[in-house]
């Protein structure tokens, strides 16, 4: 069959949210993934795997060692491992030309990224929304933090998400499940950090992990890598969630190993009809068609789709009349804070692994003359703490069985917190066709993305302000760190894989590719629904803004496809 | 507070992620079947890819010394010389295997110079002695993120394999230490409620 009445151009984290909510919605929905097929449970291949069972021992895989030779853009991330290195892009096949160090971690299968993100959920707040407004940069987003509550309400309905209640306006509360709990060394920090700085506030981690059964799904077990898949469903994947729900309706199809090449487009009727892939096996061309494109591709990806979708109407780019397509590239910034060791506690520890860790909410320029800085925007911080473990040894002297009785035990406490930074929108950050083809012949992208001022200013107290709260709660030994170098690589764009703002939207269509509900300006019956969309980038993880819009985008094209506007 | 030199600090990231570093969760989880067990057992047929027979012994010696048998078995029952032979086959680039391996040829040396014979033909003590010289070499008494002596790559580095090697192996994490259990988190409690052990 190549005709449904929506196709959705990925299968990630939004890919997965569009099929369900169209297909719960009623429309026979096609999802459109260039990578393998991922089956739940089946396909996670190293799930529960000893340590010993992994030949390597599960080493991280860094640039230029064997078993990365295919990966010299994936194996920058220091989540690339050997027990997950199947779930991210051979960059032989999916290359692109980086025009600035700009490191493009990119999944190639079923669930996208949804199998190794983060996992942690923070809601956006007006002070997020209304930041492009009130400082100039960029365009005002066409939306409020009231628009999307609603939204973001359903999707922790649906996904799970734990966590603490703060009453924080900049960082608003969610429906949450029990919070994990915090370690002896945390809850120490805590303290000092809140009784130092009363402004500030310590918690753990919101993530998209189950601490209460939900839909099936069972809690945590507290295994410990994610990333490898889940088998009881626990953390929030494609595979776990969305696509099951999906698949329940009836009206779900899944093509894997099909690389879009292009959207088409019917200038007469001004709206698109369907999309043109290559299979990545055969590389053959077919065609699937559909009254409704949802563009679910990822920030780079769904930006390499459009540009290369041309027509007389469009020649640079599907829905790009503002000339904005590609530009406004954004990532957050971080490898930058703070570590130190804690002294004491030596009779406390903990048991099982929590993956999560703390986080610290946003405390700079929240609009009062007490955290305002001469930059602009504002940072969190994740971090944890920890007993070192038998990996000291390998700095200490000390050899035989005195050695060896040592390790028997947990060493000294030690805690590190990492920034992220808000990321401000430009224009000169972009993504563009080379003149340069895959083998699927299609044009792969050249990226263009530095690090400006305002950044390079944040960093300075990002630094700062970890090591002072480290030192202010009697951490000792306490070092800043700060991986970034200029032209090199470290803290370089794309790193924070957070990348978004590709085709942004705005209340202008002269200025910006997406309306209020994530349409197209210049054509209606076509949406855009991943981290292309932003218009500005927050300092907190994205994911679950993505979820909320793509969620209220599907309520409306839907409405509006009933209706019988597009 | 001080703001550490970028490739100090990447050599210490390098270092951490090497060995699990304290932060990082372990990666160890599972109840082990019987047949998982001996599937994974090595087998007769096993031989080095990278290393000689003779490389072999003498990884497998020094490993032995660096964790030696206790109440539970030490780095050459868990084979911790059979790992280092995967790691220099399949992961190491072309460098580094060849600085590792001139690293064992430099050790016979040290023995030759010391006692007139290669390692292997030491007696243990005198192997033991020949160790602990250059340990103290390797780790000298000073801040952590000091630059250690570059001479003493080698040695910093077969602990380091040694130490992975054994800590992950079946022995090392579940007999040695304890695999830290599934099924739930407890964030806050004492310390010899995990057995009186570190979780591998």
């Amino acid at each position: 069959m190549t005709s449904y009445d929506a196709i959705v151009i990925g299968s990630g984290i939004t890919g997965g949210w569009a099929a369900k909510e169209l297909t719960e919605k009623g429309l026979r929905t096609l999802v459109i993934e260039r990578g393998r097929n991922v089956v739940h449970r089946k396909d996670y291949i190293t799930e529960h795997k000893p340590t010993w069972e992994l030949p390597l021992r599960n080493a991280r895989l860094a640039v230029g060692s064997k078993g990365a030779e295919e990966y010299p853009i994936q194996a920058r991330t220091n989540q690339f491992r050997e027990s997950n290195k199947h779930f991210f892009a051979n960059d032989h096949k999916h290359p692109y030309i980086e025009e600035k160090p700009f490191t493009w971690i990119q999944g190639d299968q079923v669930g996208g990224k949804s199998l190794i993100w983060g996992r942690q959920v923070y809601r956006w707040s007006d002070l997020d929304f209304e930041a492009n407004l009130r400082d100039g940069h960029g365009v005002d987003w066409p939306i409020r933090y009231g628009d999307v509550a609603p939204w973001y309400s359903y999707v922790e309905r649906f996904i799970g998400v734990s966590g603490e209640k703060l009453g924080l306006p900049q960082l608003p509360d969610g429906e949450f499940q029990p919070p994990m709990e915090l370690n002896a060394g945390e809850k120490l920090v805590k303290a000092g950090i809140e009784r130092a700085f009363p402004d500030r506030h310590v918690t753990i981690g919101r993530v998209a992990i189950l601490t209460q059964p939900l839909h099936g799904r069972l809690p945590c077990h507290y295994c410990g890598p994610c990333e490898r898949g889940c088998s009881t469903g626990s953390y929030f994947s494609s595979q776990s969630s969305t696509l099951p729900a999906a698949q329940a309706t009836g009206r779900l199809t899944i093509l894997p190993n099909s690389i879009v090449h292009s959207v088409l487009y019917d200038a007469d009727k001004n709206r698109v009809t369907g999309v043109r892939v290559v299979d990545t096996n055969t590389k053959a061309t077919r065609e699937y068609y559909a009254r409704v494109v949802f563009v679910c591709g990822s920030a780079l990806g769904t930006a390499r789709v459009l540009l290369n979708s041309t027509s007389s109407r469009f020649p640079n780019g599907l829905a790009n009349s503002s000339g904005v397509l590609g530009h406004y590239l954004m990532d957050h910034h971080f490898v930058v804070g703070a570590r130190g060791r804690i002294d004491g506690l030596l009779d406390r520890y903990y048991q099982g692994n929590r993956p999560n860790g703390i986080y610290i909410p946003r405390f700079r320029n929240l609009g009062d003359d007490a955290s305002r800085r001469e930059y602009l925007r504002g940072f969190g911080y994740q971090g944890g703490a920890g007993r070192e473990g038998w990996g000291r040894g390998g700095s200490e002297a000390g050899l035989g069985v005195e050695l060896k009785r040592r390790l028997q035990e947990p060493g000294t406490w030690s805690i590190g917190m990492t920034a992220f930074g808000e990321c401000l929108p430009r224009e000169d950050n972009f993504a563009a066709l080379s003149d340069q083809t895959d083998e699927f012949g299609i044009p792969v992208l050249r990226i263009h993305c530095t690090w400006g001022d305002n950044e390079l200013a944040m960093r300075k107290d990002m630094a700062a302000s970890a090591a002072e709260m480290l030192e202010a709660a009697g951490v000792k030994d306490v070092r800043s760190y700060d991986a970034y170098q200029e032209g090199g690589l470290g803290a370089e764009p794309g790193l924070g894989i957070h990348e978004m703002g590709t085709a942004r939207m705005g209340r202008d269509p002269k200025t910006s590719v997406l309306n209020a509900h994530n349409q197209a300006h210049d054509v209606p019956n076509l949406f855009v629904t991943d981290g292309a969309c932003m218009a500005s980038s927050s300092c907190v993880n994205p994911s679950i803004t993505y979820m909320a819009l793509t969620a209220r985008a599907c309520d409306y094209a839907v409405a509006q496809l009933k209706r019988g506007n597009i | 507070m001080n703001s550490d030199s970028i490739s100090r600090r990447k050599a210490l990231q390098q270092v951490a992620m090497l060995l699990g570093g304290a932060i990082s969760a372990p990666t160890l989880a599972g109840v082990l079947r019987a047949d998982t067990r001996r599937a994974w057992a090595p087998s007769p047929q096993w031989a080095p890819r990278t290393l000689s027979p003779a490389q072999l012994e003498l990884v497998a010696t020094v490993a032995d010394h660096i964790i030696p048998q206790t109440d539970a078995p030490g780095a050459r029952s868990a084979g911790v010389h059979r790992f280092v032979d995967t790691l220099l086959s399949d992961h190491y680039s072309t460098e580094e295997r060849d600085r590792f391996l001139a690293g064992l040829g430099d050790l016979d040396a040290r023995a030759q110079s010391a006692q007139g014979k290669t390692f292997i033909a030491c007696t243990p003590e005198q192997q033991v002695a020949l160790l602990t010289a250059m340990d103290e070499a390797a780790y000298p008494p000073v801040r952590i993120d000091a630059a250690r002596p570059p001479e003493t790559w080698f040695f910093r580095r077969m602990k380091e394999v040694t130490l992975v090697g054994y800590y992950t192996s079946e022995v090392g994490a579940s007999r040695e230490l304890r695999v830290n259990p599934m099924g739930m988190y407890r964030g806050d409690i004492p310390f010899p409620a995990s057995g009186g052990r570190e979780w591998s």
